[in-house]
């Protein structure tokens, strides 16, 4: 049953003349699931969540969310949501603790009740030991679980997350996506933008790739590797004879294409499990030994070259 | 309600621990009341005195050079009519007049009478009429003396007959004496106090002229750090966010605009505080007058801070708007330097502008003794602003760039 509806979306900032970020865009999310937009800077990311949560007004099409209507029941929509925006929207100069009570007050929490969810949420964001210091003196990443912790006082039914690992460490990206799929598995429907691949990879259970603020494909991360038929990398290195190992291994069955790539051959399979022993058996017969193997089995990144022609990061 | 108080208290708390915004807010204004103040003449309490002569006598030109030579009145010589519209338009704190055949019924050894004009209740005048009395009263002293005399001469002392002339002369000193004294005790000349209008003057000092003024300055000075807190809000999001939550425009901007009200209220409360104590200018005399000029600052300047912070996207243009903005509101108003020694052009000018009526209020409360009725025109000014203002930031307001 799905608790996002969104439909024929669009957003023209400045019309006329202005740019065309959203440009009729219709997915849905289930209840329960995480479903990620993944896109490029530019794609209408942000614009898609903004319209989402009340903030802008479409220049065309609905969503629904929790069955209201973003553009004539705001009030109803703002009930039902949780908003993670791109930027920290912090008041530096207060501690962590006062802005969790502050932002819980603005979502309607009192009393008892308040400091109750502001401690669950420090504990959840692991940070009931630096809850007294301003948020200014943060790391980024301390910074970060703040401005999502913010989101979760009220125990949204849908939350949003706009690029809520950007800038940060390793390790506190890996807590922040913990804490993520810990949330989906209490029941959580969460919306999830980002341009990094794996992220939409790992976290996701549908995802949505948008350029130019059209969706161009809507699925699990399986059915978008399959829908475009791509094929596995294959990078190698060769001590010596690249050119002429090159031409061998482009007539071995299964290898699609075969190219050098500086000091490398790049060849594309169609699995590579299947062609790889080959390719060690050419080389043998040929007296070149292999030096690197590199495979890469195809993912989003090559979904997204396929559909446009462009990386998804320049 | 609650979430509108809520806004405005974190507006509050935030302010608070902004140590550039004490030093804007509290600190400037006292060291700029201070400057003005003795720059304005604040150590000095002589109180100007106008004197109008139409005697010529040695007794009338010995008074007008005693007082003079006081260190409690400073003198200024004027025809009567000038001297009386020097009271009235409280650029003195009364108008002595001399006169004419004042000498002559002195010498005549005639009561005379000097007349004081001031405003009614001027506890300035109570001051002048008091030193104008001590330094009339020794007037033609040696006149009086000789009165005595000639009286006792015409008194042959009784007695025998075969006294010495020591003895006569023993015995008209005796009589002398006690007659001298008598006439020289009396008021030779009674000072008749007048007074004039209804308001009861006194004439500034300097700080009188500098607190509400640099009060009225800092109050439009302290726009710039609210102001600068709403833009670094649009900025960083933060009034979008609130826009996710179940907060609805209205409230956020009347959170904003009662979160400007609160802080400089709390500063006005401050800055009058120290000038009531440190500067000696009694801005209590009617507190609920002080109160609607108070809240009528406050409407002013927060209203006013709401619609800029609205127009203006950032810092940069905050800072030089507000500092324009408020210095020139600040100087046409009569902050820095009464408006009174401007000309009738900037006069009207100012009094387009409802901080040049509070600036009146104000001083009038300190100087004149104003009561709620008398301050209510300037409230009435600065509501219609306020309101104006307050619309305008409404409409123009926006979340984000
Ligand atoms: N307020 C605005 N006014 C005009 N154009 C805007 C505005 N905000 C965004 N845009 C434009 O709309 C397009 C989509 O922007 P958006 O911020 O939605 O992209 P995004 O996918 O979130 O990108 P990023 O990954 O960089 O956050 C961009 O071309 C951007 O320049
Ligand atoms: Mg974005």
């Amino acid at each position: 049953m799905s608790i996002v509806e969104v439909q024929e979306l669009c957003k023209q900032y400045d019309p006329p003349k202005g740019v065309l970020a959203v440009d009729g865009v219709s997915f849905h999310i289930d209840k329960g699931e995480i479903f990620s937009l993944l896109g490029p800077n530019g794609a209408g990311k942000s614009t898609t969540i903004s319209m989402l949560s009340c903030l802008l007004r479409p220049s065309g099409g609905d969503a629904l969310v929790d069955g209201h209507s973003v553009v004539t029941d705001s009030q109803a929509v703002k009930e039902a949501i949780g908003v993670v925006p791109q930027d920290i929207a912090l008041y530096p100069d207060m501690s962590a603790r006062e802005n969790l009570l502050f932002w819980g007050k603005m979502y309607g929490l009192a009393g008892a009740e308040l400091h109750a969810r502001v401690d669950e949420v420090l504990e959840l964001i692991t940070l009931v030991d630096r809850q007294k210091d301003r948020v200014e003196k943060f790391s980024g990443g301390m910074k970060r679980r703040v401005n999502i912790g913010v989101a979760l006082l009220h125990k949204p039914r849908v939350l949003y997350l706009d690029e809520p690992t950007v800038g940060i460490d390793p390790q506190s990206r890996r807590s922040i996506l913990d804490g993520i799929l810990a949330l989906r598995d209490q029941g959580m429907t969460i919306l999830y933008t980002t341009h990094y691949m794996a992220e939409a990879q790992e976290l996701s259970d549908r995802i949505g790739i948008v350029d130019h603020g059209k969706m161009i494909a809507v699925g699990t991360n399986e059915e978008l590797v399959r829908s475009v038929g791509e094929e596995a990398h294959v990078e190698l290195s060769v001590d010596h004879y690249l050119e002429g190992m090159v031409e061998r291994w482009a007539d071995v069955p299964g290898v699609t294409k075969a190219m050098i790539d500086e000091e490398r051959a790049v060849l594309l399979v169609q699995d590579a499990n299947e062609v790889l022993p080959r390719l060690f058996e050419a080389a043998a017969a040929a007296g070149s030994r292999i030096t690197e193997v590199n495979v890469t089995e195809p993912n989003l990144e090559m979904v997204f070259l396929h559909l446009t022609g462009r990386a998804l990061r320049e | 309600m609650k979430r509108i108080w809520t806004l405005a208290s974190k507006d509050f708390l935030e302010t608070r621990r902004d140590r550039l915004a004490l030093l804007f807010t509290v600190v400037m204004p006292l060291a700029f009341t201070a400057f003005f103040g003795l720059m304005f003449g604040g150590g000095s309490d002589r109180l100007p005195l106008a004197i109008s002569s139409a005697d010529h006598g040695a007794p009338a030109t010995q008074l007008v050079s005693a007082l003079a030579r006081s260190g409690v009145v400073k003198t200024e010589m004027m025809t009567k009519d000038d001297a009386e519209k020097a009271v009235d338009d409280n650029k003195v704190a009364a108008a002595l007049e001399i006169p004419a055949g004042f000498s002559a019924a002195l010498a005549a050894g005639r009561p005379a009478e000097l007349t004081l004009v001031s405003t009614a209740g001027s506890s300035g005048a109570q001051t002048v009429q008091t030193e104008v009395s001590a330094l009339a009263g020794p007037l033609a002293a040696g006149e009086r003396a000789a009165q005595a005399a000639v009286a006792v001469a015409g008194t042959p002392p009784g007695g025998d007959s075969g006294a010495s002339a020591q003895d006569l002369k023993d015995a008209a000193l005796l009589m002398a004496r006690p007659l001298a004294a008598q006439s020289l005790a009396q008021p030779v000349a009674t000072v008749r106090v007048v007074e004039a209008g209804t308001a009861a003057g006194q004439i500034p000092n300097g700080f009188v002229l500098s607190s509400p003024g640099m009060l009225v300055n800092f109050i439009l000075f302290s726009l710039l750090t609210a102001g600068i807190a709403l833009i670094q809000e649009r900025r960083n999001f933060t009034l979008q966010r609130l826009m996710t939550t179940r907060v609805r425009r209205w409230e956020l901007i009347a959170g904003k605009a009662v979160g400007m009200f609160a802080l400089t209220f709390v500063q006005q409360i401050i800055l009058i505080g120290a000038g009531q104590l440190l500067f000696g200018v009694d801005y209590l005399r009617d507190p609920a007058a002080l109160l609607l000029m108070m809240v009528a600052l406050s409407l002013f300047a927060s209203t006013l801070g709401l619609l800029l912070a609205a127009v203006l996207s950032s810092e940069q243009a905050m800072i030089a708007t507000t500092v324009i903005v408020s210095m020139s509101v600040a100087a046409l108003s009569g902050a820095w330097f009464p408006l009174e020694i401007t000309g009738p052009a900037f006069q009207f000018v100012g009094h387009l502008l409802p901080t040049a009526w509070i600036l009146d209020g104000l001083r009038g409360i300190i100087v004149r003794g104003f009561g709620v009725a008398d301050v209510l025109p300037a409230f009435g000014v600065a509501l219609a602003w306020s309101a104006a203002l307050f619309a305008l930031a409404v409409w123009r307001f926006r979340l984000s760039d």
